[in-house]
């Protein structure tokens, strides 16, 4: 590989144009993505703390439980999302006769997931800021027949000051390394799926700002 | 024949001597004479002045005012139907010899009787009779005066609080006061009761005199509302009394307390942390020691303070306070105050403060603002620049 990450990050068009000229290969999109995702899982252990410590007093053991789903949910949420987003570019593509193969667009969805990895490094150490102020209402065996008790103490978790600033927070950052990479997806979809810059801009604006407004809105009626 | 009759007359005499025990007297001028001089020069009862059904004893001392001549005395005996005697008369003879002279004048002998009565008699002044039968002369009779009288003592609440709170130590003072017309002995004022401590329990006073009153302390921590006794035990003479009255323990407001109260109340919020600043006033009467500032679940202190000492706030007087905490729950948070009073109790208190519409809004609206419009801007940078960019290429 001649191109660097600094081609990639300096002139995307460069290192995407080159890139077409070279064999389909996901292998350095799935580090990179591995990389974000290792810093993501590290971030679930830290952010389901509170939650684990909420629901211990419920049934002996599941804190392990809460605390051992939510680091490999979040590797693997990071590669169930690089296809999804493939998928959605891919398609929206499709509408302006796009021609590339799925593989190739997936690599430049990979390689435009770079910001990716510095986003989830700054959301790490929100994380661990944070969290360590969140104090998680206890929950008893009483409520596991009750669930007004269970949605009240989730509530009270999620209504907590330093929850809910460390939701704000982490929304703009992880907001604001979408739309970095979205840049990188516009001119990696251009070469990828053969059609203009325009086309592509469409492509990825229209998910990614249909995105961002959901983070808006969960951030709202939070 | 005449020598046959005074041989006849000795013979009887004799024979009565011999049947009766008893010689008989020989009333001379000089017995008759003697027997003038004895009287009674004392009389004592214990108890000076009876309950009625109390048992004692009388004593009456009989002087000889004689120098010359003493007195045999066959006989003394004490009789009353209301002041009954309970022991045995003095049947055997004795003697009370002469006085003796001395610069100071004459001297009598005196010999004491003694006997034990019971007052089976219901209150009022009687007039029992002591009477000695003389070997060579009449007897002497005397009648003393003795009364019955059922006034118990009395027991006085003279000071209590305004008012009892659980777990807080007031003291009550009682009065024992003796209004009988003699002393009593061994008065022990005695507490009894459940639900409370009370310290001393039994309180020892000793004798009380006729008329007199004493008083005593008792510290008294009750838990709940209940009913305090107050026994006094006394003796009157060798009869055992007792006087009880009881005490209601009723909780309330203690109108002169001290009464820490929270004012110029403010609530920050900081990464989660609350933190609370205010005043706290004594609008009581009487000094707060050691005042404390806390806030209680469902807040959970934090450091830096946890805990707030304000320390002593006599009455009107005010100090600061800062208690930081954090919440899940965030609508309001009872705040403690505690302190001391004089005895060391503690009291405390509690008061409720909003912290949502004060904290939540001074630090951020019901809309998360910052984020939604740092999101805008992202979105409209990203978009338009985009749009401007594809112009410029085009």
């Amino acid at each position: 590989m001649k191109r660097s990450f600094t081609d990639l990050v300096l002139r995307p068009t460069a290192f995407f144009a080159g890139l077409m000229g070279e064999k389909e290969s996901v292998k350095i999109p799935a580090l990179i993505l591995l990389v974000s995702g290792i810093i993501g899982a590290a971030t679930a252990y830290v952010v389901s703390g509170p939650s684990a410590k909420m629901m211990a007093g419920l049934m002996p053991g599941i804190e392990t439980i809460i605390i051992i789903t939510a680091v490999p949910v979040a590797l693997i949420g990071v590669y169930i999302f690089w296809v999804i987003w493939t998928g959605v570019f891919y398609g929206l593509s499709y509408l302006f006769k796009g021609n590339g193969t799925f593989k190739r667009t997936l690599e430049v969805v990979g390689y435009g997931s770079l910001p990716q990895i510095l986003g989830s490094l700054i959301t790490l150490v929100i994380s661990m800021l944070y969290i360590p102020r969140v104090v998680a209402p206890q929950l008893t065996n009483a409520a596991a027949e009750n669930p007004q008790m269970i949605q009240d103490a989730v509530n009270a978790l999620k209504n907590n000051p330093a929850m809910m600033e460390y939701n704000q927070i982490v929304s703009i950052v992880s907001i604001l390394f979408i739309v970095w990479s979205a840049n990188y997806w516009i001119f990696g979809l251009k070469y990828a799926r053969n059609i203009s810059l325009r086309d592509a801009a469409v492509c990825v604006c229209v998910p990614v700002v249909g995105m961002i407004l959901i983070v808006m809105y969960t951030l709202i009626v939070m | 024949m005449k020598k046959i009759l005074v041989h006849l007359s000795i013979v009887l005499y004799l024979m009565l001597i011999a049947v009766t025990g008893v010689a008989i007297a020989y009333q001379t001028e000089a017995s008759l004479t003697a027997a003038g001089k004895i009287y009674v020069s004392n009389v004592t009862y214990v108890p000076r002045v009876f309950f009625t059904d109390d048992v004692g004893t009388v004593t009456y001392e009989v002087a000889n005012g004689d120098t010359d001549q003493g007195v045999v005395v066959n006989h003394a005996t004490f009789s009353d139907t209301n002041i009954r005697l309970i022991s045995g008369s003095y049947d055997s003879s004795s003697n009370i010899g002469p006085g003796r002279q001395s610069s100071a004048g004459t001297i009598p002998t005196i010999r004491t009787y003694t006997f034990s009565v019971i007052a089976d008699a219901t209150e009022g002044t009687y007039y029992p009779t002591f009477s000695l039968s003389f070997r060579d002369a009449e007897g002497l009779f005397y009648r003393g005066m003795v009364q019955v009288d059922n006034t118990p003592l009395v027991v006085t609440i003279l000071s209590k609080p305004d008012a009892f709170t659980q777990g807080s130590k007031k003291t009550i003072t009682v009065q024992v006061a003796n209004p009988r017309k003699n002393d009593v002995k061994n008065v022990l004022l005695e507490v009894t009761g459940s639900s409370f401590d009370a310290t001393p329990s039994e309180t020892f006073i000793g004798s009380l005199a006729s008329g007199a009153k004493t008083t005593a302390d008792i510290a008294v921590t009750p838990y709940q509302p209940t009913t305090l006794g107050l026994t006094v035990n006394y003796d009157n003479g060798d009869n055992p009394h007792k006087v009880t009255m009881e005490f209601p323990i009723v909780f309330g407001p203690d109108k002169k307390q001290a009464e820490p109260i929270i004012s110029n109340i403010q609530v920050k919020s900081t990464a989660g942390i609350y933190h609370i600043t205010g005043d706290v006033t004594n609008a009581g009467l009487e000094n707060a020691n050691s005042v404390v500032v806390t806030s209680l679940l469902p807040a959970v202190p934090e450091d830096p303070y946890k805990s707030y000492v304000v320390g002593v706030l006599k009455p009107d007087d005010f100090g600061s306070f800062e208690v930081t905490f954090s919440t899940d729950n965030g609508a309001t948070i009872p705040v403690q105050l505690s302190y001391k009073d004089v005895d060391g109790n503690v009291i405390t208190s509690r008061q409720d403060v909003k912290i949502s519409s004060n904290a939540v809004s001074s630090q951020t609206s019901d809309l998360p603002l910052l984020p939604i419009i740092a999101g805008i801007i992202i979105v409209g940078a990203f978009v338009g620049g985009w749009f401007f960019y594809l112009r410029k290429k085009k």
